[in-house]
């Protein structure tokens, strides 16, 4: 069922205030989403003011910076700082994204920083990603191939290697799966753009065997089909692939193969 | 521990785009007309009734809340027709790339006000 509003134990409070002790005169005011929990406190908004003349440009450094200099307490997720790794997808200026390719100038104001939306916060602005992992999990993401032995090299094609391009290159960093309204109202069942490009990775493989049994699976009212085409995942995508476009694709063996 | 664990943020704190916009008008629309088909019917059956019927439905029509009504439906029918068309298309798989959306989902909203005031204006015997 559709809950608008968020539930009594998630509403969020005003926190603290750290004022700049730097003395800058270039400062901007960064908002966090911050939760403990070892306390029984709602979730809180923590405002940091940060000084700009002193910070390199994505929305990272801007974190790493309050956490090494203004309050060691806060909590995110962060390894590689150049887009590969997709630990430090959150939600900055009511968009998703990864936090080390998102330029700071890119947002106007204030500067929003939430986890990622409609996830169960384990602290701060780290959510809990274990149900999308189970869901990617479902769809087997291996090859599978019986007829070939597996010291055999399997032969692919120019053309059919690239039918790959623009699936393969995911990180699961999860910032389509949870811009994504539907996810958001039927996460538990509907799996998500992130889950169902990785789906559509391996049905369009050529090496893979199972492409019937693969499409089967997924064909399903709430699996699949809870995709309305609202498009948020292909806007919030950090590496710029298309996972309503892989969706779309799916629908459209459905309807035109004998499955 | 799982209970205690809040949920973060989503619908109060996620930026609408020009896509996500134009897909829950669609929705709303949708609803709107198919209560508007239903009136429809029930007016069209209540001509069968006589003339005191139609002279009500008249008075209502002509009405501030009436025609308010009416080309609020108007609105909602063209944003409708031009989306599910949007759709069509989609669902052929074409017209995903970035900014073919933000155009098409413009063309949508723009287009539904162009047609009201076309179904206006004809309504108007204008033409």
């Amino acid at each position: 069922m559709v809950q608008l509003n968020l539930p009594k134990n998630s509403e969020v409070k005003k926190g603290k205030y750290f004022k700049d002790k730097t003395g800058s005169k270039n400062l901007r005011k960064i908002n966090v989403y911050r939760w403990d929990p070892s306390t029984e406190d709602n979730p809180r908004i923590d405002t940091y003011e940060v000084d700009m003349d002193n910070c390199p440009s994505k929305v990272l450094d801007i974190l790493n910076k309050i956490k090494n200099e203004i309050d060691p307490t806060l909590a995110y997720r962060r390894s590689c700082a150049h887009g590969v790794c997709g630990s430090c997808a959150m939600n900055m200026g009511g968009k998703n994204g990864l936090a080390c390719t998102t330029p700071h100038s890119e947002i106007d104001g204030d500067i929003d920083i939430y986890p990622l939306p409609h996830l169960k916060v384990k602290r701060d602005l780290i959510g809990d990603l274990d149900g999308l992992y189970k869901q990617y999990q479902s769809i087997e993401p291996w090859l599978k191939n019986n007829s070939k032995k597996e010291t055999t090299e399997i032969y692919q094609s120019q053309e059919d290697r690239a039918k790959l391009d623009g699936a393969y290159e995911c990180i699961m960093c999860a910032c389509c799966s949870t811009s994504c309204p539907s996810y958001w109202w039927n996460g538990d069942k509907y799996l998500g753009p992130a889950v169902l490009l990785q789906a559509y990775r391996w049905i369009v493989d050529s090496r893979d065997e199972e492409r019937k049994a693969r499409l089967k699976k997924v064909a399903d009212e709430l699996k699949l089909y809870r995709c309305h085409t609202i498009l948020n995942c292909t806007n919030a995508c950090p590496k710029g692939l298309n996972p309503a476009k892989a969706i779309a694709e799916i629908k459209k063996m459905l309807a035109t193969a004998n499955v | 521990m799982e209970s205690k664990r809040p949920l973060s943020p989503h619908i109060q704190i996620y930026r609408w785009h020009i896509s996500s916009l134009v897909s829950i008008s669609h929705r709303i629309t949708g609803i709107i007309n198919i209560i508007a088909i239903t009136f429809v019917c029930v007016w069209a059956s209540w001509l069968v009734l006589g003339e005191p019927k139609y002279d009500l439905i008249n008075l209502f029509l002509n009405s501030f809340l009436g025609k308010f009504v009416a080309i609020g439906l108007a609105w909602s029918f063209s944003f409708q027709i031009l989306s599910e068309i949007r759709h069509l298309i989609m669902d052929m798989g074409h017209g995903y790339e970035l900014k073919t959306t933000r155009i098409t989902g413009l063309m949508v909203i723009f287009g539904s006000l162009i047609l009201t005031i076309l179904f206006y204006l004809i309504g108007k015997n204008f033409f």
